[in-house]
């Protein structure tokens, strides 16, 4: 009792500020005028909120700093990793493209032939100058034999002169050695054309200088002899020398096959 | 000049009021003990003439600002418990730190009673394990608080 009394003169005080306190509250949650005075404590106190998310602001910062550059380190060397090989799939791309395009006139052209195909590719090319042989990558494990017709998408390429089980040899329309049998779409005149050595020019030789022939006829196989399938583009006529002396015509003419640039070939057998 | 003695109190109060707002994870903040009620109330013990209500007022809205309560809400709480305070304290400063401790845990409950229930009113949810969870903390660390604000006191010579 004696304590209370003592403490008489705090007691109001007390009173008074909880009193105080009450109406604070009351009015802080109902009005917002004691807003200012929030602010302005707040204000006072910033200083000290900043102080206190230093440390947790500065390991941040530093965490960043480092992870970043461990970080962009560790990506780029990734990136270019996966950029590389990136490149080399794209290149890969450009040219499986172009094969396909290649291939799909090819399949284009051999269904006209209707005949049993084989594709091939080339293997390799006879370097030797004087004669025009190729190697393609069928050979008699795949059915290929001697004499069958090797054809791309624009013209004929030639014939098997040789196999192996996994390749065979083929001499194209160019080679000296080689002759084949043509005819001329527009007269119907038959004749053989010879390889001279050169990929572009294939000579036809002692045809009567009273034949019907004319620059660009286009000439075709004429299927006689059974080598090659009839009827299959074989050249174009270039030029015509005459030879007044002896009254022969040799006509020069444009294989339409791509000899010296066809990757993929079509092998024919040939109709028995 | 020697006024400037008296700064030591109004420091702790700030080193307090720091350690209220310094950030904790999650799990940790509820069991935060709430400092200034603890330097209050040892500062109260120690020069009741020079730390009386208005002090308790003062900081109570200091305190209502940092933690986003209503302006009142801990002046209440602290202004209660320090007039609690006034009127034991003389009984309880030659008690053993243990003992203390138990009080201070009274103190700083009816703290946590008051503050609790002003956010119950107010539709604010109210941890149930943190009701007594931060007292607890504060009665642990009370023995601490005292002696390290003793030896303050001491250096600083005030009586």
């Amino acid at each position: 009792m004696k304590i209370l009394l003592q403490a008489r003169g705090a007691s109001l005080q007390a009173l008074f500020f909880v009193v105080i306190s009450i109406s604070m509250m009351v009015v802080d949650h109902r009005f917002h005028h004691l807003e200012v005075v929030r602010t302005n404590i707040s204000l006072a106190l910033s200083p000290l909120k900043y102080l206190v998310s230093l440390p947790a602001t500065g390991g941040n910062w530093l965490n960043d700093w480092f992870t970043s550059h461990t970080e962009l380190l560790e990506e780029n060397a990734a990136l270019r990793a996966e950029g590389r090989i990136l490149n080399a799939r794209l290149q890969k791309l450009e040219i499986l493209a172009e094969e396909n395009a290649r291939l799909r006139s090819l399949l284009g052209s051999a269904r006209k032939i209707a005949d049993d195909v084989i594709v091939a590719e080339l293997l390799s090319v006879d370097q030797n100058p004087y004669r025009q042989l190729i190697e393609i990558n069928k050979g008699s494990s795949d059915g290929v034999e001697i004499g069958f017709a090797v054809i791309d998408d624009s013209g004929v390429m030639g014939q098997v002169i040789h196999v192996n089980p996994q390749s065979a040899t083929t001499i194209l329309i160019s080679d000296p050695e080689h002759a084949i049998p043509v005819q001329f779409v527009r007269s119907g005149t038959r004749s053989v054309a010879f390889g001279r050595g050169s990929t572009t020019q294939l000579e036809l030789r002692y045809l009567p200088a009273t034949a019907d022939i004319k620059i660009d006829d286009d000439l075709v196989t004429s299927g006689l002899g059974g080598r090659f399938p009839p009827d299959y583009p074989v050249a174009k006529v270039t030029a015509i020398e005459e030879d007044r002396v002896r009254g022969f015509v040799t006509v020069l003419a444009e294989p339409k096959a791509h000899l010296d640039s066809s990757r993929e070939v079509l092998v024919i057998k040939p109709r028995q | 000049m020697s006024k400037l003695r008296y700064l030591v109190i109004y420091l702790s109060l700030v080193v307090a009021v720091v350690l209220m707002i310094l950030p904790l994870p999650d799990w940790v903040q509820i069991y935060r003990p709430n400092w200034v009620a603890l330097v209050l109330i040892y500062w109260s013990m120690a020069l009741p003439k020079r730390v009386g209500l208005w002090f308790a007022f003062f900081t109570g809205i200091v305190l209502d600002t940092s933690q986003g309560t209503l302006l009142g809400q801990h002046t209440l709480a602290l202004v209660i418990i320090i007039y609690v305070n006034m009127n034991f304290y003389q009984r309880i400063r030659v008690l053993a730190l243990a003992q203390q401790a138990m009080y201070v845990f009274a103190l700083l409950l009816v703290n946590q009673v008051i503050v609790a229930w002003v956010e119950g009113i107010m539709g604010r949810p109210t941890p149930l394990l943190a009701f007594f969870g931060a007292p607890f903390i504060g009665m642990l660390i009370w023995p601490w608080v005292f002696v390290i604000l003793r030896d303050v006191r001491r250096k600083a010579l005030l009586s």
